[in-house]
């Protein structure tokens, strides 16, 4: 269970990718439970990417970014 | 043009490209939308005093969330925050297992039908919001902001085992909240949760 998580973000090595690969296709109850692991992540980003700045804050960002810099003495 | 001074302006310009990810993430940490620029405005006006230390072709995108989890931190530390709700160790928990374990024909539904007949989606943000700290912002670092086990090591200034320990503890809680908000009853209780 912890290795899929770890094959599910892309953080296993080329030869560990290939073993977990080949047992899920070997594996339809692993494959459902990697299918679903997958999906809750993808829907977590869905859930959370849907709250942008808002339009003061990122005027103030901008005006921080374009500010003069101290004329040098 | 020069690379430090008054050259900098213009390319500090380029950090606000991340600003709706840090906004979004500094959401999740302070729950309130005013906490939420408060922190934003503080990382960026580090991020503008600091601005010579970023070296130029680096990952501009950890150097900001390093800040702002730092300044988050410091915060916590200083202010104390509403009391998390407790990590209560227990069995792994999944709702696929769950699922199955109930006798729902899960091998049959796909995970979208799952999820959203289920109703478990409506409710990520409260469920990731009342995760404790330590937990809550491995999962919004790997999960929603895409960053690697090692970048968010670097960022948290923990081991990545560490990371991965929080993350997985992370989105197994996540799940058992889920479970728990659908008027489920709790694992292994038979009694049936208030809706």
């Amino acid at each position: 269970m912890r290795r899929l998580s770890t094959y599910i973000d892309r953080e296993l090595s080329e030869a560990e990718v290939r073993k977990v690969k080949a047992h899920l296709d070997d594996c339809p109850p692993c494959e459902q439970v990697f299918d679903f692991q997958a999906e809750m992540k993808r829907l977590v980003r869905k859930e959370c990417c849907t709250d942008d700045a808002p339009a003061s804050l990122r005027e103030w960002v901008r005006q921080l970014a374009t500010e003069k810099p101290k004329p040098v003495q | 043009m020069d690379q430090r001074g008054v050259g900098m302006s213009s390319d500090f310009s380029l950090f606000e490209r991340h600003l709706d990810a840090l906004y979004r993430s500094a959401l999740r940490l302070t729950r309130k939308p005013e906490d939420a620029e408060d922190l934003v405005q503080e990382t960026y006006l580090r991020a503008y005093r600091y601005r010579n230390r970023f070296k130029p072709g680096t990952n501009e995108k950890a150097w900001l969330f390093t800040i702002m989890t730092n300044v988050f931190r410091n915060r916590l530390r200083q202010r104390p925050a509403p009391e998390d709700p407790i990590d209560q160790p227990g069995a792994d928990f999944s709702i696929y297992e769950q699922m199955r374990r109930d006798g729902m024909p899960v091998h049959l539904m796909s995970p979208e039908e799952i999820i959203v007949d289920r109703g478990f989606g409506g409710e990520v943000k409260r469920a990731l919001e009342e995760l404790p700290v330590p937990m809550r912002m491995v999962v919004v670092l790997v999960d929603v902001e895409d960053f690697s086990y090692k970048e968010v090591a670097s960022i948290l200034g923990i081991k990545i085992g560490t990371v991965m320990s929080r993350l997985h503890r992370g989105r197994q809680a996540l799940q058992k909240k889920l479970w728990e908000y659908s008027g489920r009853p709790k694992a292994p209780s038979l009694a049936v949760g208030a809706r």
